[in-house]
């Protein structure tokens, strides 16, 4: 075994993520996969942090730390201010958290994909305001705690569907990745990079002082939540070719992934069988459009 | 070459004449001409810029930012809620110390929908640390976008232009439009100090200690007491080769003056009128012209009002619960003189009312007649 | 202070800024150096170490391969490093290859997910390379030119002349026979074991300088006294002696002992059979003998035993390939008399067995049903019922113990300078025990001839390497394994020659593997424990902490937080997570 993943090497240690975070490996991939030639555009959240304080950086490019609500807008005129000043093939990718994409900075996104501007927004989602303290947002799921959400009255709304809502913009590029799938995740951003006008890259990213686990467990649970089909990995291109790029080998019952973390501690046999309810109509619906995309479904993909 | 053509634009043809590299711009009455003339000046390759049609002046903001911090010369214009909405990303700019210049056509914040002329916009975003000229005449709208780069380029501060309005965005006026190789010598390709650049590993604007944070804007005021003098000689330049020269104020008919109306904007011009009348009738009436509000001139106005008896102070503009913001700040600039003026403070023309020449006399004549103000706010043509 | 440079800037190293005052800072909050500075490692409290483990295959394999290091240069396609690894610890891979009962495939993790790794068939086509390979000396010879006498030259003793002549001594080996080899030579047959790689495997030895003495028998032409000039011994002699039916008819022509009838079929000497051949016995000389039988053109032939299937001691594959071949096996069964007419074999007399309670060695013990006796027509009947070693050469002194030479884990017998090993003093019964004996011997006469403490080993059942690597003892199980990482994949079955068609002559059985087929199944390994460079602990370290280069990797500890997602992710658990001490009572 070994991976086709570069050597390259865009990030240095010393950065202060949490131990076992998902966010710096997103962001050390999806640089691996850019290289030198790309400037990173920091929307507030965890990244604001783990990139390192001032006067130092664990970035080995170019990096811009921006408003929590900005990440399409700044990226916008990066991209507009480097075209100006003769970088013409450079890689613009904003890094923001799910409440940086989901919620505040929706709107802003939504603009700058429809007018395509070319550049990756590359989400890494866990699931909550995590740099304030583990506050809700339209990504946290349904039944999950949050300190906002506490476990007498967990979130009762559905996560909401950011990759379709970037589909429905009929960007050229829309996809899902995590962190256990480095492969998948490098082919996507590379694949990306290729692409002029907006990319946009849902990137599940476990937290374990959010999520309530075990940091070792980071890899495990991006894997658990791929294999048990809650979080597939797939892409679609121009917003209606879809694809499904890691099929589960064999789906794994979501129990797994929800009992190994503390926020879903308090879910009673009947959420679990819904929220696997969940899981099992929103995996048809997937397969069933990657399927009419002319997609070859194989055996374990039902 | 002269033209007459509103003060929207007069900024649009600044803009071009900037060789300014990238825009973003989002519509709002009564600005709204700026950008249409700038769209139509990129489409048809009159500018070489990239116009960013994005959908809030928030995202206005921080494209500017971020063109701006990849090293490009970026504009932008906007007017009362925009600017409110830019709130936030008025401090990143400024705390990035990039050289963005925007043009904030004063209007009304509701509710109640006004779009109306008042200072309230502009000046409620005073301690942004941005650097803000107030125009008087679309000439003036002009000329100042071009020095506005060259004084923001070099102090690396963004700089906030203001006008009025209607009584200037919306008016025709004939404006001297300078000759391109000339304002290219003036203003030379903007060459950034830092800045975003591909194959330089640098991250900016991270997570500041307190260890560091007061260094850091204690270095921002000093760049902000440097644009005084650098707004003074970048205006005495201008006016070396255009043959209009700008200070960061301007004294009109102050000599011997007992009585000094202080004021900014387009009220200025319709004072001009009224201390022409008055010292037609030999009253020692001055006006002194505020260009510049942040930095705030202390030097240039206590030089100017020492040894004035009275002055008035005409604010088209309120901060609710103390007053007149250039009447609030002119006392504190005043404190501690030998022999200050007297202050009356009068707020007047909101929301766009007419202020006319007969508003400015009943403030002369206000001033006159009492040794010092009855009310700390002396609120004109208001029915009550 | 200003960013804008035509040369781009680089850090790499750990550098601390301080600024004295507002002038030397920049004017805005930007970046001068790199997280570097920031040494994470003090926030753990947990470590991570790379420490290998024993993967169950090394842990059961008698002759002490190291066979997940050689595994893992097959898949890489370093075939002469791994036949070399594997000629540090055993000579015979070939031979091993060939007729090894594998245990190290029962233990094998891989079993569970789609058959174990087919260690004998990587070993056999490594061996099969002509990659001709004698590894060198290891040591000059000691200056006391320290010579050794080896008695016997089975795989014990050859093992062991082999590993002492690599460390530089001199090693006569004395040997009864015509020609070296022990049962390797005179008990297994060809079709499973081809004398060319027997022949090759004892050159190899020889090109060492260990010379082969052949027909002189220890107590026969080979006095005790003639070993004087030897400073150590190591006896290997072997078990020869067949057991006999002990029922009426048994003497007389017709009846042969497996192991002489072997003997004489692999020497190339005339053996006389009738075309119905019974065969007495369940283990490996039985098969041998019947399958041999066959081979000579019998036309029936059967293998009685006493027990079922279950217990039967030969190696399964080899029933399985008897069967196949039309030798006919009745369980449960044993003879009675052996019946003649005119002195000639017509006949035996047989009974059936039924399994009562177990007995000694733990198997259920046969008993007779009574009234169940019934006669087999046979023309021959070959005895293989096991073999035990005929001691009456050794010396004075040499403690034995049921019939076997009394041992510790070092070979060392009772007497000074005496060592002694394979089936003669353990009765383990397999090459690849016996192997690992003689390297025991030589490892410890090593030892002993400079005068040095014998080494400590683990007990005669577990494996001793010759050149052991770090490698903690705990052995790796199949729920260690993150399967994750693999997937199920069938195990490569090894060809084999048409039964019909093999049986014809004594050409061998086994094809073995091709060079694809090979890399597919050394790919499948999971190299338990056994950290094989697959970049899994590099890949995922959030912190960008673990520095690799040229296939090994470290735990940068400075920047470590030990969160620990290297360990739990490494697939073949080479990695252990530790306290940091400073967190222990
Ligand atoms: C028919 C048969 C099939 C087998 N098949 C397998 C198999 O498939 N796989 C497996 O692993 N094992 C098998 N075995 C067992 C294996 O062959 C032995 O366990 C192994 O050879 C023992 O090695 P050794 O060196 O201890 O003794 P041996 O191989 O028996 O060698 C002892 C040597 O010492 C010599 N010798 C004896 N006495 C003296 C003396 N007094 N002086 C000098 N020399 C003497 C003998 O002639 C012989 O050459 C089989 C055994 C038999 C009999
Ligand atoms: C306008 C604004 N509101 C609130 C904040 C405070 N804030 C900073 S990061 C953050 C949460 C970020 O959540 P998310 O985007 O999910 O990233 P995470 O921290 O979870 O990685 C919040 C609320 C802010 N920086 N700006
Ligand atoms: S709080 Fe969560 S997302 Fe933020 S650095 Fe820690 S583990 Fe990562
Ligand atoms: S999988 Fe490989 S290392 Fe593990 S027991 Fe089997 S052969 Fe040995
Ligand atoms: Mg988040």
């Amino acid at each position: 075994m070994s991976y086709d993943v570069p050597e390259q090497e865009l990030m240095t240690p010393g950065h202060v993520a949490c131990p076992g975070c998902g966010a710096p490996m997103a962001v050390r991939y999806a640089l691996k996969a850019l290289g030198e030639n790309t400037v990173v555009i920091i929307v507030a959240s965890c990244w604001s942090i783990i990139a390192g304080p001032f006067p130092y950086t664990a970035v080995q490019v170019p990096l811009l730390h921006t408003l929590f609500a900005t990440g399409g807008s700044v990226a916008s005129g990066v991209k507009a201010g480097l075209e100006a000043c003769g970088y013409k093939d450079t890689t613009v990718l904003t890094v923001a958290g799910d409440g940086g994409t989901f919620d505040i900075g929706i709107q802003a996104l939504s603009a700058a994909v429809e007018r395509n501007e070319d550049f990756i927004y590359m989400c890494y989602d866990n699931e909550a305001y995590m740099n304030t303290g583990i506050q809700r947002s339209s990504a946290t799921p349904w039944g999950a705690w949050t300190t906002t959400t506490p476990v007498k009255h967990p979130k009762e709304q559905p996560k909401k569907d950011m990759v379709a809502i970037m589909a429905a913009h009929r960007i050229p590029y829309t996809a899902t990745a995590t962190v256990a799938y480095p492969e998948d995740l490098i082919r996507k951003v590379k694949k990306a990079k290729d692409i002029r006008g907006s990319k946009f890259l849902h990137v599940l990213s476990p937290c374990p002082s959010g999520w309530k686990s075990e940091p070792a467990q980071s890899v495990l649970l991006s894997r658990l939540a791929v294999q048990s089909c809650l979080f597939p990995l797939y892409e679609v291109e121009h917003g209606d070719k879809y694809t499904i790029t890691v099929w589960p080998r064999e789906k794994v019952p979501v129990e797994r992934y929800l009992r190994l973390q503390g926020r879903f501690a308090h879910l009673k046999p009947e959420d679990i069988r819904y929220i696997q309810e969940n899981v099992d109509r929103e995996w048809e619906r997937l397969v069933a459009k990657a399927k009419a995309s002319g997609q070859e479904i194989p055996s374990t993909g039902g | 070459m002269e033209k007459v053509i509103m003060g929207n634009h007069a900024v649009s043809y600044g803009v071009q004449l900037a060789r300014v590299q990238v825009i973003a711009a989002y519509p709002i009455t009564p600005q709204t001409q700026v950008v249409e003339m700038l769209s139509e000046f990129c489409a048809d390759g009159l500018l070489d810029a990239k116009f960013i049609k994005v959908e809030s002046e928030h995202s206005v903001m921080a494209a500017v930012v971020g063109a701006s911090i990849a090293g490009a010369r970026a504009f932008t214009a906007t007017s009362s809620h925009g600017l409110a909405l830019m709130h936030e990303v008025l401090h990143w700019a400024s705390g990035g110390r990039l050289p963005i210049v925007m043009a904030n056509v004063n209007r009304a914040l509701g509710p109640g929908w006004n779009v109306w002329t008042e200072q309230t916009d502009s000046l409620a975003q005073r301690d942004t640390g941005w650097i803000q000229l107030y125009c008087e005449t679309n000439q003036e709208v002009l000329d100042m976008v071009i020095q506005a780069y060259k004084i923001a380029e070099t102090v690396l501060l963004p700089v906030m232009l203001v006008l009025d309005a209607f009584v200037l965005s919306h008016t025709e006026e004939p404006v001297d439009i300078p000759d391109q190789a000339a304002v290219d010598r003036f203003l030379p390709p903007y060459q950034p100090k830092f800045r975003l650049q591909p194959g330089n590993p640098c991250s900016f604007y991270g997570l500041v200690a307190p260890e560091h944070w007061m260094e850091l804007r204690y270095k921002m005021q000093r760049a902000m007491e440097q644009a005084v003098e650098v707004t003074q000689q970048v205006g005495a330049e201008f006016g070396q080769v255009f043959g209009r020269p700008y200070d960061v104020v301007e004294k009109y008919r102050m000599e011997d003056a007992e009585i000094v109306l202080v004021t900014s904007g387009s009220i200025v011009g319709t004072s001009r009128e009224v201390v022409d009348e008055l010292r037609a009738q030999g009253q020692r009436v001055g006006l002194l012209k505020m260009r510049m509000f942040r930095p705030f001139p202390f030097v240039a106005v206590r030089e100017a009002l020492a040894g004035v008896k009275k002055v008035a102070v005409i604010d088209r503009n309120i901060s609710y619960g103390h007053g007149g913001i250039f009447a609030s700040e002119l006392k504190a600039a005043l404190y501690g003189m030998p022999n200050p003026p007297t202050v009356f403070p009068f707020i007047i023309g909101l929301g766009g009312r007419d202020v006319t020449p007969q508003s400015i006399h009943k403030i002369v004549q206000y001033t006159q007649q009492y040794d010092k103000p009855a009310e700390e706010i002396i609120w004109m043509e208001v029915k009550r | 202070m200003s960013n804008d440079s035509s040369t781009p800037k680089r850090f790499d190293e750990a550098k601390v800024i301080v600024f004295q005052s507002e002038a030397d800072m920049p004017e805005v909050a930007m970046s001068l150096a790199t997280t570097l500075y920031n040494k994470t490692g003090s926030w753990r409290y947990l470590r991570p170490v790379y420490r290998n483990k024993t993967p169950p295959c090394n842990h059961a394999c008698p002759a002490g391969e190291d066979i997940v290091q050689y595994v893992g240069m097959v898949n890489k396609g370093d075939y002469e490093g791994a036949l070399r690894r594997i000629l540090e610890e055993n000579p015979f891979p070939g031979v091993c290859g060939r007729v090894c009962p594998h245990p190290c495939e029962y233990e094998c993790n891989r079993s569970q997910l789609g058959g174990a790794i087919a260690i004998h068939a990587l070993e056999r086509f490594l061996s099969d390379l002509s990659l001709e390979r004698v590894l060198p000396v290891l040591k000059p010879v000691a200056p006391s030119a320290a010579k050794v006498a080896v008695i016997g030259s089975g795989p014990a003793g050859l093992s062991c002349a082999y590993q002492l002549a690599r460390r530089g001594y001199s090693v006569t080996v004395f040997e009864a026979l015509t020609s070296p080899g022990g049962m390797m030579r005179v008990g297994i047959p060809p079709y499973r074991l081809p004398r060319e790689v027997l022949d090759r495997e004892i050159a190899r030895i020889e090109t060492l300088g260990v010379e082969i003495q052949t027909s002189m028998r220890l107590g026969d032409n080979l006095s005790w006294d003639h070993l004087k000039p030897y400073q150590a011994v190591f006896l290997a002699i072997g078990q020869h002696r067949s057991h006999t039916l002990g029922i009426s008819g048994e003497e007389g022509p017709g009846v042969l002992a497996g192991l002489d009838f072997l003997r004489r079929v692999n020497l190339g000497q005339k053996v006389e059979i009738g075309p119905r051949v019974a065969v007495i016995g369940g283990g490996n000389t039985a098969m041998d003998a019947a399958r041999s039988a066959l081979r000579l053109g019998a036309a029936q032939v059967a293998v009685l035993y006493r027990r079922s299937r279950q217990e039967m001691p030969a190696i399964p594959e080899e029933v399985d390939e008897a069967e196949q071949e039309g030798v006919r096996i009745e369980y449960l069964t044993a003879p009675v008399e052996v019946l003649r007419t005119d002195g000639k074999v017509t006949g035996l007399r047989c009974v059936r067995m039924r399994l009562g309670a177990p007995d000694a060695s733990g198997r259920r013990r046969p008993e007779p049903i009574p009234g169940s006796e019934h006669t087999l027509e046979v023309d021959s009947v070959i005895a293989a019922l096991g073999q035990d070693a005929d001691l009456s050469c050794l010396p004075e002194g040499v403690q034995v113990e049921d019939n076997r030479i009394v041992i510790q884990e070092t070979g060392a017998t009772l007497t000074q300078g005496v060592f002694a090993g394979g089936d003669a003093a353990t009765g383990f019964g397999t090459v690849a025990h016996a192997i690992g004996s003689g390297k025991r011997a030589a490892l410890a006469i090593d030892c002993y001839l400079r005068g040095e403490a014998l080494p400590s080993f683990p007990p005669l059942t577990e494996h001793v390497h010759a050149a052991p690597r770090e490698m903690d003892p705990t052995v790796v199980r199949f729920e260690d394994i993150n399967l994750a990482y693999f997937t199920e994949e069938p195990r490569t079955p090894q060809p084999q020659r048409a039964a019909a068609e093999r049986v014809r002559d004594f050409a061998e059985v086994n094809l073995g593997l091709a060079e694809s087929a090979a890399q597919r199944e050394a790919a499948r390994c999971f190299s338990c424990g056994t950290c094989n460079a697959c970049d899994t602990c590099w890949l995922y370290c959030p912190d960008v902490a673990i520095n690799r280069h040229d296939h090994t990797y470290e735990v940068n500890y400075d920047y470590c937080k030990g969160c620990g997602v290297c360990a739990e992710e490494c697939p073949r658990e080479a990695i252990s997570i530790e306290e940091e001490l400073k967190w222990k009572k």
